[in-house]
């Protein structure tokens, strides 16, 4: 009974992770556009944001509320993880060309 | 249409016309619309000597160049220019740091109670540990930071030989006042510092501090605002005995050049305060009567 109880609790333990697991959001950047423009995700869950560069030039993916920024190289992809969010309108940018490729992540 | 257009050419013609313009106005709606070109700035350095509380976004480093400047003291000439070269990353997104190398150029002449010096020394290292412990955003109009600044000083601020051990301990509060327009920032300063010259024993002394700033964004890139200081230095660690107050007001100034190259200005000069034993206006024993700032700061 007693290795059941161990057992279980060693069970639980590895499954923490699992069920603590990232929700995921994945971005396109396609001729300069964040595609979709405004992706959603879960509040209170922790985000992996899978960001794809389809362009021929690398870009910076970067969000000054999400409080990330990582390279993209032309035609690579990363992950950036992001902790849980409360609800809301984050928005993050390409650091290269700010002025112009930009999108908001929609927290509910 | 035969009807109205009888020429074929023409016929054809318009109905291109029509189907660009369709086409085009197709376009404008599924594209996404043009950014708001005051999108959020960093508020680190929007407010001169007063910090903000963001810290950054995580993976950013970068390079730092700060000159830190003070004038005016009793009875005589006094000058020093303080060069610093820092190395700024952010390995989280709840906590960033700084380190830092210090060289001082200093001319101090005839001042009351400090011997004559001039030249250029370096002067020490620091770092700067910053925790993020509220995250201005969706969820939160405020930002609130801890920070903490410990250095070593081999030269103190009138160009005297010491070994200096400080840590300056900040609580930052920044707020959005208007969205990406007007900011305001607190911050509540403990900064406990012992030194001993050459042959002399150690002096354990502190100072206790409060700041508020105000800046507004006039264009996408630039900031102007203004900021007051309050200071009182004390001996012993613990704010034993009153040595003396001062209060600084100045104006800043906050270009951000391309979302890589920033620099911060700031000025102030003493307007009130007193020094323990004096009658006289102003505190130029602790304090100088100006202070200037100016940061250039080179993300990678």
């Amino acid at each position: 009974m007693r290795i059941i109880l161990i057992g279980a609790a060693v069970a639980a333990l590895l499954a923490a992770p699992a069920l603590a697991e990232d929700a995921a959001v994945k971005l396109v950047l396609k001729n300069h556009q964040f595609i979709p423009h405004d992706p959603e995700a879960p509040a209170g869950k922790t985000l992996a944001i899978e960001v794809s560069n389809q362009d021929a030039t690398p870009s910076e993916f970067e969000s000054k509320t999400l409080r990330v920024e990582k390279v993209v190289p032309a035609g690579g992809a990363v992950t950036v993880k992001v902790r849980a969010l409360q609800p809301g309108r984050y928005r993050f940018f390409d650091d290269y060309h700010e002025d112009t490729t930009e999108g908001f992540l929609v927290v509910k | 249409m035969v009807c109205f257009v009888r020429d074929r050419g023409k016929a054809a013609a318009a109905f291109a016309f029509i189907v660009m313009a369709l086409s085009t106005s197709f376009a404008r709606a599924d594209s996404a619309p043009a950014p708001d070109p005051y999108h959020e700035l960093e508020t680190k350095y929007l407010f001169g000597f007063t910090e903000g509380a963001d810290i950054g976004a995580e993976g950013e480093q970068s390079l730092e160049f700060e000159t830190t400047t003070q004038w005016g003291r009793r009875g005589g000439v006094y000058g020093t220019l303080e060069q610093e070269v820092e190395y700024e990353n952010v390995p989280t997104q709840n906590f960033g740091y700084e380190l830092s190398a210090h060289t001082l150029a200093y001319d101090v002449n005839g001042v009351t109670g400090a011997a004559d010096a001039a030249g250029v020394s370096f002067s020490g290292l620091s770092t700067e540990l910053r925790y993020l412990v509220i995250g201005r955003g969706p969820g939160s109009p405020i930002g609130f930071t801890l920070v903490a600044e410990p250095e070593w000083a081999r030269i103190d601020d009138f160009g005297q030989h010491v070994t200096d051990f400080s840590t300056t301990l900040r609580a930052v509060l920044d707020a959005e006042l208007i969205p990406n327009r007007l900011y305001g920032a607190l911050n509540l300063i403990y900064a406990p510092d012992v030194a001993r010259s050459p042959g002399a024993s150690w002096a354990p002394t502190s100072t206790l501090g409060a700041s508020a700033a105000l800046a507004y964004r006039v264009a996408p890139k630039v900031t102007l605002g203004g900021e007051a200081e309050f200071y009182g230095a004390y001996d012993g660690l613990l704010a034993r005995n009153w040595q003396g107050d001062g209060l600084f007001v100045g104006p800043t100034l906050h270009i951000q050049f391309t979302g890589k190259i920033m620099l911060a200005a700031a000025w102030e000069t003493q307007v009130a305060g007193r020094a323990s034993g004096d009658n006289r206006g102003l505190d130029l024993v602790d304090f100088p009567h100006q202070r200037g700032n100016l940061k250039l700061e080179f993300e990678f």
